[in-house]
């Protein structure tokens, strides 16, 4: 019974990730969903930092561009033919500058952590922005062309992202349940503890943080590919606040409270966007509410009631408060 | 069975009107354009110009009794408005993509137009690259691009600016500001113009605080100071330079979006006099019936003056309405194509005996570009000054250059 119930969340994921093929909806619903899954994937990836290792990252978005931005740029230098081959190249660009950039950010923590995250970030971002002869500017690049066998309609591309973004979210499964994943998670709530028992926290921190960053830019170099077009928004620090909303409103401490918030925030987006030009005010308006009346997000309305005692509350406050 | 006639003569009189009322086609077009933030005035403008164009091309009707409508949505960034571009196409049935300030979101939605092989009538981005290098024949567009403003500003330099030799360039660092110096450099050496650039400065976007450039500047003492802001840039550029007599110690020319009302409006009495500017509309040139009454209708409508991103709206409406009269329907995108290229569309801007056309190669419309200097007139409130002393350049002469396109695409790509 406890095996149907760990793995009802993985059901409902395809039910609704492959329902959506069999309902077709239209091209336009499936491009939609095609960016939730790949946002999705993003949002995952940066819960392995925020809600499992306690680490509030607001510069992810340098690693969903860099995957972008290498996928898009080697597209266009030669050939679609190797696209897969692009977007893990890309991200192996992301997972590399991710490790230097944890180097130097893991030595502090909480908001010290985050707004250095964040000056990285932005940096990156102006240097895409100013080297427009390289980087195409603030005009980005467009017609990165997709392999012959994905081209032609949104299905095939979207079945393609459905594939990776499901290997790539089952492996991020497989490590937040391994040896390492408790570590993680031990980590968020006691550092000081783990340290006693030998382990070395920084190192640990720093394979989440590559890790994390290793994925942003496998989603990053999929988005590449399903819009045809990369530019500097997706660098810039909106794209990461976009992770911590999702993470939030979904449920951080939630394996898959991501993906929910992925799919609330693209999807009011795309509703409230129809209709009016304040659509941020209504974003703000369902992020309020989540976070007063539902602090562990939508899929973690269950855990409130239940799950942390109050000195594991107050152990996680103290150590991730940056003194 | 007389009252079976009647009871069938009413069903009759109720049904077909409303058969007839079913029969007329709504030709959707899907627009995108900034409403919020520093760009959201020009959003807000353009809708203004869609309402008034509507209402003249539904009026005089179109085939088929059909009626044209628009659509418009806050484009934000370019991931969201391929998104929006896609639903227009595949969801709200749109014939028309229509529209967008930014060149760069401009460049991802020409991508979806080429796609879907879907009519895209740029309205408002001025980046020459989707005339040019990023040409794709499902893409037109109904105002000027920054070579024309450039070119013509190369011509005013030439002619009309005596005894200058050194030049300074002010502009935004992203490809708008680029391109514009890139392009004015561009025609200044083809008309054999000998300068020396003894500056280049690139403040970002929205910068609030110019000080620092302007004191580079006046030490650097260019002859002229070219100026590629826009928006509040320029409004906030002008009212820093001004108590330092940045205007008395050099000429200011700023011709691609300087002139425009929405500049000359938020500088009210703080605008210096004489200074070399353009937009790509003027509320007061030229003084022709039809863009007085241009003028006239958007005051009405908004009670305010429009900025130059109306006219690119309106003329883009009215472009669209003709070529579906011209091909009797929406549905035949290819005939659209063909019809619009080299159409001739009457442009508010359009000074007496010439019409504005789109050239067949570039899908770029050809207009004439009217520079001026600033000169006290408050017949356009707020604006205290409006530009006068305008020198006319012809359209022929600046648009299409396929040299400069060869050189643009050398330098940009593809």
């Amino acid at each position: 019974m406890k095996k149907i119930k760990d793995y009802l969340p993985w059901i409902v994921y395809f039910v609704f990730f492959l329902g959506i093929l069999v309902v077709n909806p239209g091209t336009h619903y499936i491009h939609l969903v095609a960016r939730i899954i790949i946002f999705s994937l993003y949002a995952v990836a940066f819960n392995l930092l925020y809600g499992t290792t306690g680490l509030v990252s607001f510069g992810h978005a340098l690693f969903y561009g860099i995957g972008a931005y290498i996928t898009g740029m080697l597209v266009k230098a030669t050939s679609p033919e190797l696209f897969l081959l692009y977007i893990v190249l890309g991200a192996v660009g992301s997972a590399f500058v991710s490790f230097f950039i944890g180097l130097l950010t893991l030595r502090l923590t909480g908001i010290y952590f985050t707004m250095l995250t964040l000056a990285f970030a932005q940096l990156v971002w102006g240097l895409t922005f100013k080297l427009y002869h390289f980087t195409g500017g603030d005009d980005g690049i467009q017609a990165i062309a997709k392999p012959e066998i994905l081209a032609g309609g949104v299905t095939k591309y979207y079945l393609f992202s459905f594939i990776v973004v499901t290997i790539c979210i089952y492996i991020l499964w497989r490590i937040r349940r391994s040896p390492f994943g408790t570590v993680l998670n031990s980590i968020r709530q006691n550092p000081q503890r783990v340290t006693f028992l030998g382990l070395n926290v920084y190192k640990n921190q720093l394979k989440a943080f590559v890790i994390s960053a290793f994925f942003a830019g496998i989603a990053g170099g999929l988005y590449a590919g399903l819009d045809g077009s990369i530019h500097p928004d997706m660098l810039h620090w909106p794209t990461s606040g976009n992770a911590i909303l999702m993470a939030t409103i979904g449920g951080m401490g939630t394996f898959f409270g991501p993906v929910v918030g992925a799919g609330i925030l693209t999807g009011l987006e795309e509703v409230v966007g129809k209709y009016t030009e304040y659509w941020s005010f209504y974003i703000g308006v369902v992020v309020l509410i989540v976070v007063l009346l539902f602090p562990n997000g939508v899929l973690g309305i269950r855990k409130f009631s239940s799950s942390k005692n109050n000195e594991e509350k107050e152990t996680e406050v103290v150590c991730n408060s940056g003194n | 069975m007389k009252h079976r006639l009647i009871s069938l003569l009413i069903i009759a009189a109720i049904l077909i009107p409303f058969t007839i009322v079913q029969a007329a086609e709504t030709i959707k077009i899907g627009a995108l354009y900034t409403m919020t933030g520093r760009g959201g005035q020009y959003g807000k403008d353009s809708e203004v110009a869609i309402k008034i164009a509507l209402d003249e091309v539904n009026a005089k009707g179109l085939p088929g009794g059909a009626k044209l409508d628009v659509i418009i949505t806050d484009d934000k960034n370019p991931q969201y408005a391929v998104s929006v571009a896609k639903r227009y196409i595949t969801d709200e049935k749109c014939k028309f993509l229509f529209g967008i300030i930014s060149t760069a979101i401009g460049l991802a939605v020409t991508e979806v137009s080429k796609e879907h092989k879907v009519i895209f009538v740029g309205t408002d981005h001025a980046g020459t690259d989707l005339t040019a290098n990023k040409f794709q024949k499902y893409y037109f567009r109904s105002s000027n691009n920054t070579f024309q403003s450039m070119m013509a500003g190369a011509y005013y330099l030439k002619d009309e600016v005596k005894n200058w030799k050194k030049i300074a360039y002010i502009g935004p660092d992203y490809a708008y500001g680029r391109d514009q110096w890139m392009e004015l450099k561009w025609g200044l050496d083809k008309l054999g113009v000998k300068y020396q650039v003894v500056g280049e400065y690139w403040p970002k976007l929205y910068e609030p605080d110019y000080t620092s450039y302007i004191t580079a500047i006046i030490k650097a003492a260019p002859d002229i100071l070219v100026n590629g802001m826009w928006g509040g840039d320029t409004v906030a550029f002008i009212k820093q330079a001004k108590p330092y007599g940045l205007f008395s110690k050099m000429k200011y020319f700023h011709v691609d979006a300087g002139g425009n009302y929405e500049a000359l409006a938020g500088l009210g009495a703080d605008m210096p006099a004489g200074i070399i500017m353009s937009a790509r509309h003027h509320n007061n040139w030229p003084e022709t019936p039809a863009n007085k009454t241009y003028v006239e209708k958007f005051y009405k409508a908004a009670g305010r003056y429009p900025s130059y991103a109306a006219e690119g709206a309106y003329v883009g409406v009215h472009m669209v309405a003709e070529a579906i009269r011209k091909v009797g329907n929406a549905n035949d995108t290819e005939a659209l194509v063909k019809a619009m290229e080299g159409m001739k569309i009457p442009c508010p801007e359009d000074p007496q005996g010439f019409t504005s056309y789109i050239d067949p190669k570039t899908h770029q419309i050809v207009q004439i570009q009217a520079i001026g200097t600033t000169v006290k007139n408050d017949k356009f409130p707020p604006a205290k000054y409006m530009l006068g002393n305008f020198k006319v350049y012809p359209a022929d002469k600046l648009w299409p250059s396929f040299e400069y396109i060869d050189y643009m695409t050398k330098v940009k790509g593809k």
